[in-house]
Formats: C-alpha cells, structure tokens, sequence
C-alpha cells in the first residue's frame, strides 16, 4: 500500500513540479540561494500556526505567533499539553507562565533563539563537510513547498532535510536526519504567514497580577581564555571556534570549554579536574549524543548534536602538549 | 489506534507518506490530544522493538516544576499581595528551572532517551522529605554536572546559531529534575518574613 501511495505521490510531484519550475524566478535559485532566503524570511517574517513536533516517539502540538517589531522579537507560544503552559517572549526576556500554580518564570535570552532561528544557513562548509541539493517540491500546511536535502560527506555529522515555503522562503517543516532516518522533526500543521499580527495574540491569556514571580540566572557564566587542549584526530572540518573558563553552579571549580564547529555542526568539550566519580562512556538524547572519559588528571566530556562515534572521537583524543 | 493509522503513521516516520495523507494525519494530530498519545505509545513500541535505550520521565517535566513550586516553604507562593506590590523577581538557583520550562514548550521536549542510564536506577526524588528546612538537591554530582555541560552547550550552540534549537532541547531533558538551592529557600523565608512570627 505503502508503495503505491509513494508511486502515486512521486507521480504526483512529478506532475506539480513540472507547473512550478516553470516560475522563472525560483527555477533559478540555486540551494545557497534558497538558505539564504531562509534565513532573511526567519528573521522577518510574521507567522502564527500549529507546530507538531516529533522526536523519540513523541508528538506534541504548540500554538505559535511570531512577529518582529522594530527588531524587538515577540513570541507566544502555548503548549497544547499540559496545564496551559504559555511562553510569552519580548526581546531577550522571557516569561514562561504556570496558570495552575499561579507562577511566572522570567528568564534572559542572550541570544536569538526562536523557533527556527538556528537552521543551517549558507555559511555552512558545502561541497567539504556537506552538499545541499534540491530534492522536490511538497506541499507542507497547505503551502507549496521546496525540499532542500542537506548531506553529510561522512558518517560524523547529522543530515538536514528543509522544506522551504516557495513564496517566502519560510521553514514550514525540518528534520534532522541520521542514515535516512530523521529522528527529529518539527513541521507546521497549519499556519498564516505575514498577515498582521494583533497585540492581544501575544499577551498572555491569563492575567499574571496575583502570581509569583522567579527568576533564573544564565547558566552560561564564563570568561574567554586561551588552551592548550586540542586533538590532532578532529573530523574533518571540525575545528576550534570559542573557549571559555566556566565556573559550574554550587562549586568554584572553573571548567575548561572548548566549542568545536564544523560550520553546522556544533561539539562542546568540557575539562575538569578528575573527580574519579566520572561516569565514563556515552550517552544519547535524542539527536545529542556525549562521550566521557577521564584521561589522567583530568575529566573530558565531549557533547553534541553529532553522532556518538563523533563525540567519542573527539572525546578520546583530546591531549595538552 | 487503527491499522490504518498505524500504516500511516510509520509512513510518515519514514518519510513516505504522501504529502496529502500526511497533511491530513498532522492536522488530526494537532486536533487531537488522544491521537497524539497513541502516537507516541505506537512510537515508543517501536523503540522498544529496535532495542533502543528507555524513557523515563520527561513526560513528567511539567508536574515536578509544579510540584516543585507547591513544594515551597508557606507562604512563598501565596503572599500574592506583597508579591505583586513589589513586584519581586526571586532568584532560584541551581537547575535552570525557568529555562526548562520555557523550552520545553516553545520545543516540545517531552521524551527522549538514553541519558537517563547515566542516573541511578532509584528514582531521584524532586525534593527531600525534610519540610522542615530548606528544599536540600538530592542528586548525584556527576548528574548535576552532565545536565550543566549540556546546558552551557546549548547556550554557546546557540549564540553561534547553528543546531541550537537541537541542543537547547538536549539542556532540557537535562534539566528535568528541578531542584530548588538551599540559599534561594532562605532567601524565600526572608522575603516572607514579615508574615512570620517574631523568632524569641
């Protein structure tokens, strides 16, 4: 049955693919083209929808309005799970509202996080780590859709499949792939694209007035340093791109932190003096996978949305001349 | 669940549903929380054939926040009046517990696997049974540490802007079990204190 409806849907596409490319504008672009689309219409455009995402044998649906307004991001999301859990974000500042419990959690982005802010984007390493093809054309949420299939040349990094909404250049749907098999996927069940979006869909839909307030401090407190911790057996194309000092929460023990990139991919390495209570070897969330070791005086935990043979490697091999 | 759902549905995992199914298969999905759950126990039996490692507990995430937050000294949560009046912003130290909430639901973390191999096999309680000190983490170091690595990776992916969504969800799962600082729950005693008795 399976292969039929395949047969049925490849002929299909087949028969829409040959109406579209015969739009001369998006016949012409090319896959860096296209990410670069992606990009600027992440940071632009103004969407409000249902978001199924699917990982590890879950499902769950989120409710989404995003827009921008004088480069101040706003967001809400309410999960559908649950006790009516909302996100309600303005700039950096995020709160995240219990209604159950009365509470409201506030929390700093220094960064620029959002739903689809951290896809791939034509700065990866093509044609040396990976390749980006265009594999299809789909319709996702009711919109017509280009598939874009992002390829690893070896077996140390994840695949990206992207479906880019053929008009604004929208993510309406990505999965992280590993050997064919996506084992993340997030994809919009229905959603408005660029339609205004009114002030009262991202406030709250609870009045706060009466509730806790808490806060949580950044995690990430470090300082830039210099290290003579490296590995002389990196994947190919991976490579040093940030190192911090760290000082973990209730101790003062600082912690080295070396970031590895290979311009998608992302490995920390963690160094820490041996506490002989490491549990060494690996383990797996997810599309994440990290590997521990202790190697003399020293506790070494690579971590990253990367296969474990990758972390292992890195992991293993990191030496201090 | 149906077969023909089931069909569907492992279709749909592998990428071969036609896009028309699938699109009425997501909009059911997104309608439907019982679908959603047979979703993920049809899922989770899939994993279980494959031999991939349990689940435990992220499922759970929202009720220990909750929990978590019930569990607080009296009056911390329930002072609304002065609260709202000053409108403080209290300080909770340890696990990033605004962080995993707000993450898990702009990305919908709610199962993931393997990492909980690396806890002890007794289930971790939230908080101790002491009501009457402070909330006292009882967790494994090592664990604590494993959940910060993730978290300060998922922050520094992120400012580079590549696989951050990824590896913010992986900080999360770390972050499930919420713990409240010592410090943080005399802070909380302070800040009520105008309601408690005067100590002799």
């Amino acid at each position: 049955m399976r292969t039929t409806q395949t047969q049925f849907a490849t002929g299909l596409m087949i028969a829409i693919s040959t109406v579209f490319f015969s739009a001369p504008v998006q016949a012409e672009r090319k896959p860096l083209d296209w990410l670069n689309h992606m990009g600027a219409a992440v940071q632009s455009t103004s969407y409000e929808g249902t978001v199924i995402r699917m990982q590890d044998g879950t499902a769950e649906a989120l409710k989404v309005v995003h827009t921008v307004k004088d480069g101040v991001i706003l967001e809400r999301v309410v999960a559908q799970e649950g006790n009516g859990l909302e996100i309600i974000r303005k700039g950096n500042e995020v709160h995240c509202i219990l209604p159950d419990r009365k509470s409201v959690l506030v929390e700093e982005w220094d960064d620029q996080s959002t739903l689809f802010s951290t896809l791939p984007t034509s700065d990866i390493r093509i044609g040396s780590e990976y390749d980006v093809a265009i594999v299809r054309k789909e319709r996702v949420a009711g919109r017509e859709t280009i598939l874009l299939a992002i390829r690893p040349h070896d077996g140390f990094r994840y695949g990206h499949r992207i479906w880019l909404d053929m008009e604004t250049s929208f993510p309406l749907q990505t999965q992280l792939v590993s050997d064919g098999t996506a084992i993340e996927q997030v994809k919009f069940a229905d959603i408005t694209l660029n339609h205004e979006i009114h002030a009262s869909a991202l406030e709250p839909s609870y009045s706060t007035e009466n509730f806790t307030w808490l806060r949580q401090p950044s995690g990430h407190n470090g300082s830039h340093t210099e290290t003579s911790w490296n590995s002389d057996q990196l994947p190919s194309g991976f490579g040093a791109v940030a190192t911090h000092e760290e000082t973990m929460a209730g101790s003062d023990e600082l912690v080295t932190h070396i970031l590895f990139s290979d311009g998608l991919a992302n490995v920390s390495v963690f160094i820490a003096a041996n506490s002989h209570k490491l549990a060494a070897g690996p383990a797996r969330v997810g599309g994440s996978n990290s590997f521990s070791v202790e190697h003399g005086d020293f506790e070494i935990t690579a971590i990253g949305e990367v296969p474990a043979i990758t972390v292992e490697r890195i992991a293993t091999t990191m030496r201090q001349p | 669940m149906n077969d023909a759902i089931r069909e569907q549905l492992s279709a749909f995992v592998d990428g071969e549903l036609p896009e028309n199914e699938a699109e009425l298969l997501l909009r059911r999905m997104s309608q439907d929380a019982e679908l959603r759950r047979d979703v993920a126990e049809y899922l989770a039996i899939g994993r279980l054939i494959r031999s991939e490692p349990g689940l435990a507990g992220a499922d759970r995430l929202h009720e220990r926040i909750a929990a978590a937050i019930d569990e607080k000294p009296a009056g911390a949560g329930d002072n609304a009046g002065a609260m709202q009046a000053s409108r403080a912003i209290r300080p909770l130290a340890g696990i990033a517990v605004a962080a995993t909430v707000a993450l898990v639901a702009i990305f919908a973390l709610q199962q993931t696997t393997g990492i909980d191999e690396l806890a002890s096999e007794t289930p971790v309680p939230l908080v101790s049974d002491n009501t009457a000190g402070p909330v006292v983490p009882s967790i494994d170091a090592q664990e604590e540490r494993q959940r910060q690595y993730f978290r300060n990776h998922a922050e520094s992916s992120s400012q580079l802007g590549a696989n951050g969504m990824i590896s913010r969800v992986v900080s999360l799962r770390f972050s499930e079990d919420v713990l409240e600082d010592p410090e943080a729950d005399e802070t909380d005693e302070l800040e009520n204190s105008t309601e408690a008795p005067a100590q002799p």
